[in-house]
């Protein structure tokens, strides 16, 4: 038992040499203030343990021994100092301390070499105590402080007091237990215990990869979220800038972070004002970590403001700051290409505005002379120039429908369109846009108006509803390339009036459905496909028709033609008890009827 | 009312004019008048665009009317001094200022000035009702009109301003 007690004895020296040496090297290898203090307390720690292995020291060795032991307490107190700074007074009383106890060992030594148990034990309290103080301190100001901190520097900092506490623990039990731990058994069991503070110490200040992987296990995955959100969900380039500066903080243990441009311009600040952010970074202390954003710019900087222990227990996050900078500086750039591509849908509609209506000025010039050329107002012209002028009339014509269609496809995006709804027959609306189809009209088809005897009052926009009418008008004249009689049936029914349009034309797919209503989407088939159409006409419809309250639908077969119906809501109570019963019938073949309610003539060209 | 060509009126969604062009229920018929030769009718057309100035000129003289053109609401106001025109159009981007200025200006300088038409490229509710407010008697939208409607509008248009003199005073 006694050469187990004294090979523990000797492992644990060994154990503490090993320990200072190591620190001693990483203290070589990265210089630094507050590492210095550290390993000054774990050299002479170690030195404290290999000459305790020297058996009957002479007092002199004693003395030196003491001093040691003293200095390796009071260097944690200073590698404390060096983040968490003393105030004066309490400097001053810690020297005063560390005298007192060099002092007390010293007479210890000289004069009570074979002193009474007791009176040992009082100056091993006496000697102890100002190491305990020393040591407790720090230690429990950095556990309360980890907490703030991430996982990784949380777990170092938690290790080194570990650590230490476990030493204070030892030497308390070795000096007031006194003689009662002087057995073997008793020498084995403090020596181990003092032998685990080895492993602990150490990897606070040196963590194996492992370690470090496990404490950051559960910290990774937020941080893993926060980057998602941060780098595919970040709105504008500004709220990125501003968390990605708060997440290299929280990732550092930071107090602050920042991120500047490539100009140097701070961007967005996270923990510090922009005014602080632009002074640190113009003359950056010594507590400030900065890491390159590559931007297309120029190089940018993620800049955080080191916490208290982020200098030392940061080595780790430090590394990881910049693979996190480049990951920053991507999503810096994809939000640049976002903020552009909104702008861009915006300058859409601005454009599609815009452009429509500069169009509108060529085309009334090229409109009018054709028009003049047409009326013969420069002269009588021959066959073929009369031709010329009706292909020309009609192309304009056809570019002018365009630039309707785009000005009203652009309102309705901006949410520019209102609806001065008046109450109105619909019979009449039927009608108006009757007569505006009827020039498309040849000798192969026919319109049917299929009208009631009462009045049908919907309360609408009279202008848009003709619109949209004609457009299913003139949509079913086109798509019945061969011809055929399209029924223009107009009922109420249930508080709600319908116009249906019905052709015997070329019918819709059911994959074609879906497109039917969608801004320029168009059907196109063999049998459609030489049909000129901007693919804007059903979705206009359609949305001017629900903003009456109303809406379009269809229903069709291919190849046998196509029913699409205007719904619109009656106004106040129906004019006609069921519209159906209505057997009214219109006729209009290619000459043009008389339908106004005037009962002129409503073509005056 | 002015009826635009099919095609053109296939998308007709904005206003048609203040006599609500086209509705159902409010057709009115255009006068017509079968000799060409209105010799009393003076037209001052505030127009920067020359080429449609021009367009508007051709018609117009051929139709018998006497055309003035003022490309520039400085240049209208000087002649609106030196003469008194029977109608007044009115494009509302000029180079000077709006369209709409001009209207102002001339209901401040010239209480008994001749009947206003706007014809402009802009056809927005709000520049209608804008164009309304300030007095005139028609907003017409450039390109869906031909120089040939115009001019078969003009003595209407004159007869509806000498109406609503009288009224006035």
């Amino acid at each position: 038992m006694t050469q187990a007690a004294t090979v523990a004895q000797d492992l644990t020296a060994l154990g503490f040499v090993a320990l200072g040496v190591a620190m001693g090297y990483r203290w070589y290898r990265d210089r630094g203030r507050a590492q210095g203090m550290l390993a000054g307390a774990l050299i002479s720690l170690a030195a404290v343990a290999a000459l305790g292995r020297i058996p009957d020291p002479p007092p002199a060795l004693s003395i030196v021994n003491l001093v040691l032991f003293m200095l390796s307490g009071f260097f944690v107190l200073l590698f404390r100092h060096e983040f968490v700074p003393l105030g004066r007074t309490v400097l001053y009383l810690a020297y005063g301390l560390l005298a007192f106890a060099i002092v007390v060992g010293i007479v210890d030594v000289v004069a009570f070499s074979n002193a009474p148990a007791l009176v040992v034990s009082i100056f091993g309290i006496l000697i102890v105590t100002p190491w305990a103080i020393f040591v407790g301190e720090p230690i429990a100001r950095f556990w309360m402080q980890s907490n703030k901190l991430p996982a990784v520097q949380r777990a170092r900092m938690r290790f080194l007091s570990a650590g230490f506490g476990l030493l204070i623990a030892v030497l308390f039990v070795a000096v007031v237990a006194g003689s009662a731990v002087r057995s073997p058994t008793a020498i084995l069991l403090t020596q181990l215990v003092a032998l685990l503070a080895v492993p602990v110490i150490y990897v606070s200040f040196a963590p194996p990869s492992l370690l470090r992987r496990i404490w950051r296990l559960a910290e990774e995955n937020e941080i893993r979220a926060a980057l998602q959100d941060l780098l595919i969900f970040s709105p504008t380039r500004q709220v990125m800038a501003e968390r990605a500066s708060y997440w290299a903080a929280r990732m550092m243990g930071a107090t602050s972070g920042f991120v500047t441009d490539a100009e140097g311009n701070v961007l967005a600040t996270a923990g510090i004002d922009a005014g602080g952010a632009a002074a640190l970074f113009a003359s950056p202390a010594r507590s400030v970590i900065s890491a390159p954003l590559h931007l297309t710019e120029g190089e940018g900087s993620l800049v955080v403001v080191a916490g208290t222990f982020s200098p030392v227990f940061g080595s780790e996050e430090a590394s990881q700051l910049s693979g996190y900078a480049n990951a920053v500086a991507a999503g810096l750039e994809r939000a640049r290409v976002t903020e552009r591509m909104a702008a861009l849908e915006d300058n859409k509609t601005q454009f599609l505005n815009l452009a429509s209506h500069e169009l509108r000025g060529p085309v009334t010039v090229i409109r009018g002379y054709v028009s003049m050329l047409e009326g013969g107002l420069f002269g009588d012209l021959n066959d073929r120039g009369r031709k010329a002028a009706e292909v020309m009339a009609a192309k304009v014509s056809e570019m002018n429908e365009l630039i309707e269609q785009m000005i009203e496809a652009a309102r309705l995006e901006e949410g520019g369109v209102t609806v001065h709804a008046v109450e109105a027959d619909l019979r009449d609306i039927a009608r108006s846009a009757a007569n505006v189809v009827m020039p498309l009209l040849d000798a192969d088809h026919n319109l049917e108006m299929d009208l009631p005897d009462r009045r049908v009052r919907v309360k609408v926009d009279p202008e848009r509803t003709r619109t949209i009418v004609a457009n299913l008008l003139s949509n079913a004249i086109k798509y019945s390339p061969d011809g055929g009689t399209i029924t223009c049936q107009v009922r109420s029914r249930a508080g709600v009036a319908r116009v249906a349009v019905s052709d015997h034309g070329v019918g819709i797919s059911r994959d074609g459905m879906a497109k039917l209503f969608t801004r320029f989407g168009r059907v196109l088939t063999p049998e459609t496909e030489h049909l000129k159409g901007t693919g804007l006409g059903l979705f206009l419809g359609r949305q001017l028709a629900r903003l009456q309250g109303g809406d379009i639908t269809v229903a069709s077969v291919e190849g046998e033609g196509s029913t699409f119906t205007l719904q619109l809501p009656l106004a106040g109570a129906p004019a006609s008890a069921d519209g159906a019963s209505d057997g009214g019938r219109e006729v209009a073949g290619s000459a043009p009827p008389a339908v106004t309610p005037t009962g002129k003539s409503p073509n005056p060209d | 009312m002015i009826e635009p060509r099919a095609a053109q009126l296939m998308w007709f969604p904005d206003y048609g004019g203040l006599g609500g062009a086209g509705a159902p229920g409010f057709e009115v018929v255009p006068f017509r008048l079968k000799d060409r030769r209105r010799p009393s009718i003076h037209v001052l057309m505030i127009e920067d665009d020359s080429s449609i100035a021009e367009m508007y000129r051709l018609q117009l003289e051929h139709d018998g009317y006497r055309v003035s053109v003022a490309t520039t609401g400085e240049v209208a106001f000087s002649t609106l001094s030196g003469s008194a025109p029977n109608l007044v159009l009115l494009d509302l981007l000029l180079p000077d200022r709006s369209g709409f200025e001009v209207l102002a200006a001339l209901n401040e300088r010239f209480p008994h000035h001749p009947p206003v038409v706007i014809l402009s490229n802009y056809g927005e509710p709000s520049m209608i009702d804008r164009g309304r407010a300030l007095g005139a008697i028609e907003y017409l939208v450039k390109s869906r009109v031909t120089p040939a409607e115009i001019s078969e509008q003009i003595p209407g248009w004159v007869e509806q301003g000498r109406g609503r003199g009288q009224k006035e005073s």
